[in-house]
């Protein structure tokens, strides 16, 4: 998709480029031939400097494969709903949070319930008071 | 107008928030500045070249929603069901045109990058018809 889009904007921007100074040298002409005009004759001034049709369409076209690399580049949204965005991420995973360029985005934080799913169990106060118990005898036993 | 208990029930993500109006107020200056260019190129003069900005704009927001919000959404037969569900009061489906996934209010969505590129937009406008009728 990047590629796609990085060579349409490239592109268009060569055509644009190309369509503006055709309109420039087009512009500058018509000013030659009517300063030229108004040397002979006195003509008046009044240059209808109407674009060539070519330049026009050249131009709207540029713009339009421009403009549609810049939204190709653009990067893919994200839900904003609690719910639905909590939800990509348990599906998806990483996959559904890279940039353009398959790179897992800097935001992603993984599942957003990860402290409750983490948390130690409860700790068996009962076993660890016998085996301190044992531990108590055992060494008792050793010094006699 | 949502209210504070809406928001409880229904928590948004500030991040997906503002990492999505940034998208696409990054393509909208961008896109402002291109087709200011276009208009100096094009000759264009008052109203016609305002005309073009508007008509520019919003087909460059149309885009962005085939291209980035239409794909995801729920195909019109399940939103049709949903929409039905949601009637029930249950939850609601992504009908056409639907922004509610991605940004807050559909006017923030369609409206708001106009006046954001406006200024982009003359500044160049101006500067390529210059630039062009030298």
């Amino acid at each position: 998709m990047t590629g796609i889009s990085k060579a349409l904007t490239a592109f268009g921007s060569l055509l644009l480029a190309h369509a503006c100074y055709s309109a420039h040298e087009h512009s500058a002409l018509q000013t030659l031939k009517a300063a030229t005009l108004s040397l002979t004759s006195t003509a008046s001034q009044t240059t209808a400097t109407t674009l060539p049709a070519d330049i026009a369409i050249e131009t709207v076209i540029a713009t339009l494969v421009v403009l549609l690399g810049l939204v190709l580049s653009t990067q893919p949204l994200r839900p904003i709903q609690w719910r639905v965005w909590a939800g990509k991420i348990e599906r998806q995973g990483e996959e559904g949070f890279v940039d353009n360029n398959g790179e897992v985005i800097k935001e992603y934080i993984g599942n957003p319930f990860q402290i409750f799913e983490n948390r130690p169990g409860f700790v068996d106060i009962r076993k660890q008071r016998m085996e301190f118990a044992e531990w108590v005898k055992s060494s008792a036993g050793a010094e006699q | 107008m949502p209210t504070e208990r809406d928001f409880q029930l229904s928590p948004i993500v500030q991040e997906s928030v503002i990492h999505n109006t940034r998208t696409l107020n990054n393509l909208q200056s961008l896109t402002s500045s291109l087709f200011g260019v276009a208009a100096g190129i094009l000759g264009l003069e008052s109203y016609n070249g305002f005309l073009f900005y508007l008509v520019c704009s919003i087909l460059t927001t149309v885009l962005f929603y085939v291209v980035r919000i239409a794909p995801t959404g729920i195909p019109a037969a399940a939103a049709a069901a949903a929409s039905q569900k949601s009637a029930a009061g249950g939850v609601g489906g992504s009908g056409a045109f639907d922004t509610s996934r991605y940004y807050r209010s559909p006017y923030e969505f369609w409206t708001g990058g106009l006046l954001n590129g406006l200024a982009g937009f003359i500044l160049t406008w101006t500067l390529f018809f210059g630039l062009v009728r030298a």
